[in-house]
């Protein structure tokens, strides 16, 4: 493929990712400002797919666009958030915002202005890889032979992951009627089922009943 | 590399494309006649209720967060299944204990309940 092209695709993607970010921040509805937040994900991952980077592209999707963005609505929405008292307050912490605001620009500006030390020219070109070749296939030669013993840790901090949001999320209803389905399987007709011999009884008129 | 996903960008701009005019085709020639009681909000036919806006229960939170670990699980198996015939048996052995601990993880939420949707 041909260095236009790519370029072309470069700043197409990259004009949505811009877009979609500043939707994320400058739309009302936090609902909305999430699915944006999706749409700069796919965006980047797009921009990783360019500089071959194909494996974080798929995780970026799997993990962020599939489950962190499902938690981030689940948040949004948990938080039942009413639209109104989100401008309350607005001014009274307008001096912490701009000075946050204030801050994040210097360090924009000290990057964009610092080409010697920061620029693209700092790093090597990559080089485009040959058809066949897989960045997958290579990060996990490296994974799992170089970097077993951090791999293992993620292991065990998923585990404490599991551990603790089961201790911290997990509510107990009282007084609540579950089926275990086991029991009702095994269950027997003579529990269930009771046979009672009766005299058979005549009413009033002779007629057994 | 890069040539290989070009199905794959074909794909994104032919669905882009499709779905920009599937929106712009309906409104466009779609018949509109809207009047308050069309865009009044209603209930089943009656009313609202109250605000479309509720808390959601914490359990959901709780599955989703479980919903992410696996995922992340699912993660570290892709370059290990595509890897797997250079890494030998070391890097199984690493990948069944990883699994071991997301076992034992999936038992702890299983036996206190998690799983359970009452």
């Amino acid at each position: 493929m041909d260095m236009p092209l790519q370029e072309i695709i470069f700043y197409a993607f990259s004009a949505v990712m811009v877009l979609a970010a500043i939707m994320v921040i400058t739309v009302r509805n936090p609902v909305y400002a999430a699915l944006f937040l999706v749409l700069t994900f796919f965006t980047a991952a797009a921009i990783w797919m360019l500089l071959e980077a194909e494996f974080l592209a798929i995780v970026l999707v799997l993990v962020y666009v599939g489950a962190v963005m499902v938690l981030f609505l689940f948040v949004v929405m948990m938080l039942d958030i009413n639209l109104v008292p989100l401008k309350e307050g607005f001014i009274r912490f307008l001096p912490l915002g701009v000075l946050v605001a204030l801050v994040m620009a210097a360090e924009l500006l000290t990057v964009l202005w610092g080409r010697d030390r920061f620029g693209t020219g700092q790093f090597p070109v990559p080089e485009a890889h040959p058809q066949g070749y897989s960045n997958t296939a290579a990060l996990g030669e490296k994974l799992y032979t170089d970097y077993l013993l951090p791999f293992e840790v993620a292991g065990v901090l998923l585990l404490v992951a599991i551990v603790a949001a089961t201790a911290l999320t997990l509510r107990r209803r009282a007084g609540i009627k579950t089926q275990n389905p086991a029991r009702q399987v095994r269950v027997r007709r003579d529990e269930r089922v009771r046979l009672v011999k009766m005299k058979p009884r005549s009413n009033a008129d002779g007629r057994e009943a | 590399m890069l040539a290989e996903y070009l199905p794959i960008l074909i794909f994104l701009l032919i669905s882009t494309a499709m779905g920009i005019s599937l929106v712009v085709i309906g409104g466009l020639l779609g018949p509109r006649r809207p009047d308050s009681e069309k865009l009044s909000p209603y209930e089943c036919g009656f009313e609202a209720f109250e605000d479309s806006r509720m808390k959601f229960d914490v359990r959901f939170y709780l599955v989703a967060i479980l919903f992410i670990i696996f995922d992340l699980e699912i993660a570290f198996f892709i370059p290990w299944a595509v890897a797997l015939e250079r890494i030998g048996w070391v890097g199984f052995a690493a990948m069944m204990v990883f699994v071991l601990l997301l076992v034992v993880g999936f038992l702890v939420e299983w036996k206190r309940g998690a799983l359970e949707w009452e």
